[in-house]
């Protein structure tokens, strides 16, 4: 069964909604300077699934790995790489503009959060 | 996507929802299901779109518009749809269909404005003498703006030639700006930075022009 025509025009429209994996899609191709064929390689998907995966609600911080599994369920893809750009999202986000340029404490924060974020899960699975 | 996925996945959007489906996927929603959005993108969109194009004449674009946020909408705020009132489909097409009425609507009122405002501007039109003052004027202007050293780039100095005699394309400005290469949504938006800071200097200038003077 071929794309729907209109699949384009929504995955597109996702990055309005803060709320999608289309808007993290988009703000972690502008942060890192990656087309959609790299985003796609970083999933290990195609660029067909990436339009789909846009779709989707972004997972809940409570039930984190709850809703990484049921995506992962439905589109097969694989968890640990999307949580990586979900982190990587949410770290660039809560950043304050100007620390975005420094990446020692970019990175510092990113592993900082996704320690804090696999302990949420540990304790919530 | 596995297979088996792929296919019941997309199978489920083929069939119409009987209404103990559209409740448990309006439930899925209001859970906050990750995927249940791509459930109802694929039950609900191809539908809307058919309709909307034959009841409406939308054209298929305008329809995929408006059922796209129509759906994103939804699934952002379930709670506005009371299951107690009707059918899931029925709540989305009737959204659906205000959408492209509404887009209808402002489409129409804009182009009443742009039509009324070309009328306006016509009417306005000057007569052959002002035009004339006004060449006049724009010389001594650009004459004043290079010895007093203002204007130290060609590319500026033709472009503000250009504003000054009046010219309002776009295309032409671009030209003047050296950015004729760009493509046409970079060129407007880069015309646009142009000219706004022309018209500062040309601001800045007036006003030191006549403070000058008095």
């Amino acid at each position: 069964m071929a794309n729907p025509k209109w699949l384009k025009v929504a995955a597109q429209r996702s990055g309005q909604h803060t709320w999608t994996l289309g808007y993290i899609f988009e703000q972690y191709r502008k942060h890192e300077g990656k087309s959609a064929e790299e985003l796609a390689a970083d999933l290990d998907c195609s660029l067909e699934m990436l339009d789909w995966l846009s779709l989707c609600r972004r997972p809940d911080e409570e039930r984190f790995a709850e809703h990484l599994g049921m995506i992962e369920k439905r589109f097969a893809v694989e968890p640990y790489r999307l949580a990586a750009v979900l982190r990587r999202v949410e770290v660039l986000d809560v950043l304050p503009a100007s620390q975005e340029g420094g990446e020692a404490m970019g990175e510092d924060a990113f592993l900082l959060a996704a320690r804090d974020h696999s302990t949420d899960d540990e304790t919530s699975s | 996507m596995n297979a088996q996925a792929k296919e019941s996945w997309r199978g489920e959007g083929m069939r119409y929802p009987s209404p103990a489906d559209e409740r448990v996927l309006h439930e899925r929603v209001v859970q906050r299901d990750p995927v249940a959005s791509t459930d109802v993108f694929m039950t609900y969109m191809d539908r809307i779109v058919k309709i909307l194009m034959q009841r409406l004449g939308c054209d298929e674009d305008a329809a995929h518009d408006s059922t796209v946020e129509v759906i994103f909408t939804y699934i952002h705020k379930p709670a506005r749809y009371d299951p107690g009132k009707g059918r899931l489909f029925s709540y989305l097409m009737q959204a659906a269909r205000h959408r492209v009425v509404d887009k209808r609507r402002s489409a129409d009122a804009r182009a009443r404005r742009d039509q009324k405002y070309g009328s306006d501007f016509a009417q306005r039109a000057r007569t052959p003498k002002e035009e004339l003052e006004d060449l006049v004027e724009a010389r001594l202007a650009m004459k004043r703006l290079v010895e007093r050293g203002y204007l130290k780039n060609e590319r500026d100095w033709d472009a503000l030639r250009l504003i000054l005699y009046g010219e309002r394309s776009t295309e032409s400005l671009a030209v003047a700006l050296g950015l004729a290469s760009l493509p046409r949504d970079e060129l407007k938006r880069a015309v646009k930075r142009h000219r706004d800071r022309l018209m500062k200097l040309l601001g800045r200038f007036g006003k030191e022009d006549s403070d000058g003077e008095s």
